[in-house]
């Protein structure tokens, strides 16, 4: 019995393992339609550098854009822009906040 | 032949490496950046910690099984790689980040002093493993190693709030955490015939 319970656990182990998605982290979400009304994310990117910001690299995540990179002033952060405002809706530093848009 | 290449320690840790050649191979061509390689080489690290930790606790579980006594023959290769790909993971973010100050200003966030202080502990572990130090310690060697375990407490609390995301940490360690449980609550097995 505690050895089938026990083959059992490692079953589920190797499934899991095997099986974990590379999920969303969903920090933040945007509703923002269906992504041919999107501007691009080069637009935003370029908007970004513009005002000062270094880009690492930038991504779709919970329906927003997600950008890695440095503030202009100096911050390293993950932050999270609307996909057609490219609004800035959060800016973060390994969870912790930095800056939030009110209803986000 | 394939019996002689699988009992040999050097071919195991061969196989621990492989890995890490295909966690490389795309920063090498130039598909990925540092940030992208922290992920896979914090998880390789903690899945090759979880499975050295989680040998004994299967041993009392299941008794001397001849793949597991084969496993714990070999226990010092995955706390070692452990090990080296926690280093990987830490040169990364080294790179990924580029300067102190960047460092130090995230420093005390939770997903970030977990992870430095869970590394920290782990290089006496390393450092130690092996003959030498072994018997030059006797019993001490014991019980220096058992800071594994708040060493892998500190990598879940890092994994959980670097991640944003509860699932993937739980994932590896609930496993390994029912193990852990479950040699706690159930009668053990003897190791040995009569014991």
């Amino acid at each position: 019995m505690r050895f089938l319970s026990s083959l059992l656990l490692a079953a589920v182990a190797t499934i899991a393992f095997a099986s974990v998605p590379a999920s969303a982290t969903g920090v933040i979400k945007c509703d923002a339609g269906p992504a041919s009304g999107w501007k691009s994310q080069e637009t935003l990117t370029n908007k970004l550098t513009k005002e000062g910001w270094t880009v690492r690299k930038a991504k779709v995540d919970g329906g927003c854009y997600e950008v890695y990179g440095t503030t202009p002033e100096g911050d390293r952060v993950e932050a999270y822009f609307h996909p057609v405002t490219l609004e800035k809706l959060y800016v973060g530093r390994r969870g912790e906040v930095l800056f939030r848009k009110k209803g986000y | 032949m394939l019996r002689i290449i699988l009992n040999n320690k050097k071919a195991f840790w061969a196989l621990l490496c492989l890995p890490a050649l295909f966690i490389l191979q795309p920063y090498a061509s130039g598909d990925l950046i540092a940030m992208d390689m922290l992920h896979p080489t914090g998880e390789w690290s903690a899945r090759f910690m979880i499975a050295a930790m989680a040998l004994s606790p299967l041993l009392s579980l299941l008794g001397p099984r001849p793949t597991l006594i084969w496993l714990i023959q070999r226990r010092r290769a995955l706390g070692v790689a452990a090990f080296a790909y926690a280093v990987l993971h830490l040169v990364f973010y080294v790179i990924d980040m580029g300067n102190v100050d960047d460092m130090l200003a995230e420093f005390f966030a939770l997903g970030i002093w977990t992870g430095w202080v869970a590394m920290l502990l782990f290089v006496p572990l390393a450092l130690t493993s092996n003959d030498i130090s072994m018997r030059a310690l006797k019993a001490g060697w014991k019980r220096l190693q058992r800071m594994v375990y708040p060493v892998a407490l500190l990598v879940l609390v890092h994994w959980i709030f670097i991640h944003n995301n509860l699932v993937p940490a739980l994932v590896h360690f609930i496993p390994f955490l029912l193990l852990v449980a479950a040699r706690f609550f159930l009668p053990r097995r003897p190791i040995f015939k009569g014991a």
